[in-house]
């Protein structure tokens, strides 16, 4: 019964929705008249619910080549999950260690691990981008990016 | 290909860790060199930050970077001053970011009641007891206007129908309930005798608040003083009331009626000042306080505020203490009254 | 008539060499601020007020509006290259430029775009200085209860917004709702949905969003497909425009440019929800609804001439009456005050030369963008030609600075990936996403002025229909959710004839 994946989809909205209910039944609303600051979050769950229902009883309308392009090849997924990675260092490091060194590395590094193996034009671009960004950024347009452990 | 993404963050790693080991090195230098200058005279080690805890172009913004460019052209401070933007929670973004840098004195962020307000309404967990005041620098006042045909002359007619008729009379304001526009009025008309919770209050947050006077929506408008000027002068509005304590100078604003010379006995001030992070010492302060007496006395400084319409309010660390903690006393009660509080 | 020799010594300020100085200066950096990851026309005049502090103030009004129409120009480069919309302003951009720069005519995608700015910008232009005074008193009627009926006729619009299933459009858009609920609530002060972290207190930011949903989510395809080398090379830049594609854009241009003012007079609404429905509204009128969202000429021009137009029309309640319509015209606002201008009913009468001569250099801004940028086009949609892995490092990083440049804090960037997420997910299983940021929009503000309007009528759900303005908006919202629904139950029992 639960083979068609739009079912799959409709159980996890109705789970979200449920969720989200939950916590709109414990906002506190401190104004007297009808309408509080739980009245929208309240229909919007229960809309959520009504639609996912409806969703649940459509008819499978999907082909097989819509079913085949959610199958990811275990190669890519590496490369996604990889990126992702790299995205979180990024992230991590960027105040900490500062814009420019963080978006070579990044960039250089990601660019290379996603296949590009010219390394000197990685290299050149990887250093080029983020220093012309930050320049302008933070010397044209008075608005500092990180500095991090580099002095200006 | 497994190889390359191990490499690849490895390397992201090694590297990035050893950058963070050298800025924290860095700045622990920094703090124990500072220490050990004496407690007598403090300079500062690096170029200083100031932290705007909201985006671009709004009040705090605005100081901090006439400040930062008052320091910087007087040649008040000798170090590059930086103004970042750290937007976020109301201002409660840039205050956890400031009380993270504990025993650095070279960052600051600028702020107004909101600083009292939003640890009140339980949205923030630092309030000001968690910094160091520095300096007070401005001061800004409410202002309560009304459409140039409405019916009310002054503020005691105005409070007097809103006692009868409070479901009759909308305020409108910037910010949200529990916030300034909302406070400063609530504060006042309260002394004159109207029960807060009856206020019936609406605030717009895009813009909208001054059409909503205009068209009939709202029939009252809690601002900031330079925000009615143009219309007043446009016959469209009338001022009834401005939150401070005696006339304000200049064109239009010396025509506003305080609320105090109606009987009202408060006042409101929006002040707005500079706060270094927690555990400063005595010479660091003094340090501060002295480079922001100079600028707030500097011809400089004085243009700025005219161009601003901003008012002298010099409070050194001290005083500045003092003040908050009052204003934090009444506001917490206000707040109480209205029910609104630890949301 | 006063008003003529005041169109004179405005014609004056805006022909005197400062003046083209300026207004060439203004563009120029608006256009290179828009096309900046997270910068938009907010940032680009906050950038200029120090700047502008001790210049003339009419030459530096003619600046600040530049950098402003610039900056909405410019916006949409990232767009339609990348997916990655810099503003709130061109998200209804990608809708269609992006697919056709994909198709490898990223020039000609550009091209419509600029064009369609510049015929946005200078009609507005004209209708701002003829109906300048007598709009801005409709524009004033706009309360709360007529702000919830027009975002109720642009909510109507989702279901168009969907390729393929509308319950799935529905679904995406309430979601879309949802997530603009976390945060303070403006009305009560309430929190709502944040769990605790003061970072989600101001709620959500549109941006992360947006860049989440189109520009990451469009990194997760390009990954699977990096090896795709862009072997279009040779066409990328070509501008070519044919004549099919100036008569498809024409009628989109006339339109939107009339449409897009109005709805920039709006307080509140301005160039956003003015490409939203400017892209919409042309979907629905079209001969062929399902070309859009697939490259079509019509899906960039609509939007494009009327994010543009709105931009003039945000003009025309700032200074004719001195109120600010937007948070950039209230920076405006702001920045003016320094300058010693006071916008507002007496200012056509106290500076007519100021008045008129920022309107008419808003003019030969136009002309200027529209020179500076078409030959500049082959050269920046050579972008597109940066091998894969490159190019997808790239937007990543341009996507992450976008978002920092708005608040400074990396908790955003979390949330950017999470919406990345979320964008991939919901394309894998068909859930269109661009109901779910249009609902994201409107939502907030269709709540905030549901509520402000029962608020001041003291709870009388009447306000809505009693009040002329509102009870048509609701009509005609109406109207454009059952008349589709007819004809589609007309449509089937006649094929079943």
């Amino acid at each position: 019964m639960l083979k068609p994946v739009h079912r799959k989809a409709s159980l996890f909205l109705i789970a979200l929705a449920v969720f989200y209910l939950i916590l709109a039944y414990r906002l506190e609303s401190f104004t007297a008249g009808p309408i509080g600051a739980d009245t929208m979050p309240k229909i919007l769950g229960w809309l959520l619910i009504l639609l996912s229902v409806i969703l649940f009883f459509f008819k499978d309308q999907e082909t097989e080549e819509e079913k085949q392009s959610r199958r990811i090849a275990k190669n890519d997924l590496i490369k996604m999950a990889g990126v992702l990675l790299l995205t979180f260092c990024y992230i991590f490091l960027l105040e900490r260690v500062g814009f420019i060194v963080t978006s070579f590395l990044f960039i250089w590094l990601c660019s290379w691990f996603l296949g590009y193996q010219k390394h000197v034009k990685n290299i050149v671009t990887a250093v080029l981008f983020p220093v012309v960004l930050y320049s302008l950024f933070t010397f044209m347009l008075g608005i500092a990016l990180p500095s991090g452990i580099l002095p200006f | 290909m497994k190889k390359s993404l191990v490499l690849s963050l490895s390397l992201f790693t090694v590297l990035g860790l050893a950058a963070c080991g050298t800025e924290n090195s860095g700045s622990n230098e920094n703090g124990s060199a500072s220490g050990s200058s004496g407690q007598e005279n403090w300079t500062p080690q690096q170029s200083l930050e100031i932290v705007a805890p909201s985006g671009a172009g709004g009040g705090w913004d605005t100081t901090a970077r006439m400040a930062a460019e008052g320091f910087e052209s007087e040649g008040i401070i000798d170090k590059g001053i930086g103004v970042v933007n750290k937007e976020g929670g109301g201002g409660a973004i840039g205050w956890s970011y400031i009380a993270e840098k504990a025993g650095n004195p070279h960052h600051m962020f600028v702020s107004s009641p909101p600083l009292l307000l939003v640890p009140l309404n339980g949205q923030s967990q630092y309030g000001f007891e968690d910094f160091t005041p520095i300096a007070n620098m401005i001061s800004d006042y409410g202002a309560f206007a009304v459409r140039d045909d409405a019916k009310w002359d002054n503020l005691n007619e105005l409070f007097d129908d809103m006692k009868d008729n409070p479901e009759d009379i909308t305020v409108i304001g910037e910010s949200s309930p529990g916030s300034m526009d909302h406070i400063q009025f609530v504060k006042i008309a309260k002394a004159a005798g109207v029960d807060p919770q009856s206020i019936k209050y609406v605030s717009a947050q895009d813009g909208s608040t001054m059409t909503n006077l205009l068209n009939g929506n709202a029939d009252v408008y809690s601002s900031g003083v330079t925000e009615t000027i143009e219309q007043v002068r446009a016959e469209e509005i009338r001022v009834l009331g401005v939150t401070a304590e005696e006339r304000l100078e200049g064109d239009v604003v010396s025509e506003f009626p305080t609320a105090k010379e109606q009987g009202i006995d408060e006042t409101f001030v929006n002040w707005r000042g500079f706060f270094g992070p927690p555990d400063m010492t005595e010479a660091q302060i003094s340090y501060y306080e002295e480079k922001f007496k100079a600028l707030s006395e500097s011809e400089h400084w004085a243009d700025t505020r005219e161009k601003f319409a901003w008012n002298e309010m010099y409070m050194d660390s001290g005083e500045y203490t003092q003040f908050l903690k009052e204003e934090k006393e009444s506001m917490q009660q206000l707040l109480n009254e209205l029910n609104i509080s630890g949301g | 008539m006063g008003s003529l020799e005041g169109i004179l010594s405005g014609v004056q300020l805006a022909f005197s060499f400062q003046g083209l100085l300026f207004v060439f200066l203004g563009v120029v950096a608006g256009t290179l601020i828009g096309m900046m990851p997270g910068l938009g026309p907010i940032s680009a005049i906050a950038i200029m007020i120090p700047i502008t502090y001790n210049m003339d103030p009419a030459v530096a009004l003619v600046l600040m509006a530049g950098v402003y129409y610039g900056a909405v120009f410019g916006g949409s480069t990232s767009s339609i290259l990348l997916n990655a919309p810099g503003i709130s302003g061109t998200v209804a951009t990608t809708f269609d430029g992006y697919p056709m720069a994909q198709r490898g005519e990223a020039g000609k995608a550009l091209a419509i775009a600029a064009i369609s700015s510049f015929v946005g910008g200078t009609i507005s232009v004209i209708l701002l200085m003829l109906f300048a005074p007598v709009l801005s008193n409709i524009a004033i009627q706009f309360g709360p209860a007529e702000y919830f009926a027009l975002m109720v006729l642009g909510l109507t619009a989702i279901s168009s917004l969907a390729d393929g299933s509308t319950i799935k459009a529905l679904i995406s858009a309430v979601t879309g709702i949802m997530a603009v609920t976390i945060g303070i609530d403006s009305q009560t002060g309430t929190t709502r949905f944040t769990f605790g972290n003061p970072n989600l207190l101001e709620g959500i930011d549109f941006l992360v969003v947006a860049l989440g949903l189109f520009a990451i989510a469009e990194v997760c395809a390009l990954i699977i497909n990096r090896h795709e080398s862009p072997e279009r090379n040779g066409s990328i830049g070509s501008l070519k425009l044919t004549k099919k594609d100036l008569k498809d854009m024409s009628g989109p241009m006339g339109r939107q440019s009339f449409l897009g003012f109005i709805l920039g007079i709006l307080p509140g609404s301005g160039a956003t929800i003015g490409s939203f429905m400017g892209y919409i509204s042309e979907k629905k009128i079209a001969k062929n609804p399902e070309e859009f969202g697939k490259g079509s000429v019509k899906g960039v021009a609509a939007p494009e001439t009327a994010n543009n137009a709105a931009t003039s029309g945000a003009f025309v309640p700032l200074l004719s009456l001195g109120i600010p319509g937007s948070g950039t015209t209230a920076v405006l606002l702001g920045a003016l005050l320094v300058l010693d201008i006071q916008p507002g009913p007496l200012l056509v009468q106290d500076q007519p030369a100021l008045f008129w001569g920022v309107i008419i250099s808003m003019y030969i801004g136009n002309v200027f963008l529209l020179i500076l940028n078409l030959p500049l086009i082959p050269y920046i949609a050579k972008i597109l030609a940066i091998p894969r892995p490159m190019l997808i490092s790239m937007v990543i990083m341009f996507s992450m600075i976008g978002v920092y440049a708005i608040s400074f804090n990396t908790f955003d960037l979390y949330l950017l990936l999470i919406f990345g997420a979320i964008g991939y997910i919901m394309r894998l299983f068909k859930f269109p996403a661009a109901p779910f940021i249009l609902a994201f929009i409107l939502g907030g503000m269709m709540e905030e002025s549901f509520r402000q309007a029962m608020t001041i009528s003291n709870n009388d759900i009447t306000v809505f229909v009693t009040q002329p303005i509102a009870m048509s908006l609701l009509l005609i919202a109406l109207l454009s959710f059952i008349v589709p629904i007819v004809q589609n139950t007309r449509r089937k029992k006649a094929e079943q004839k």
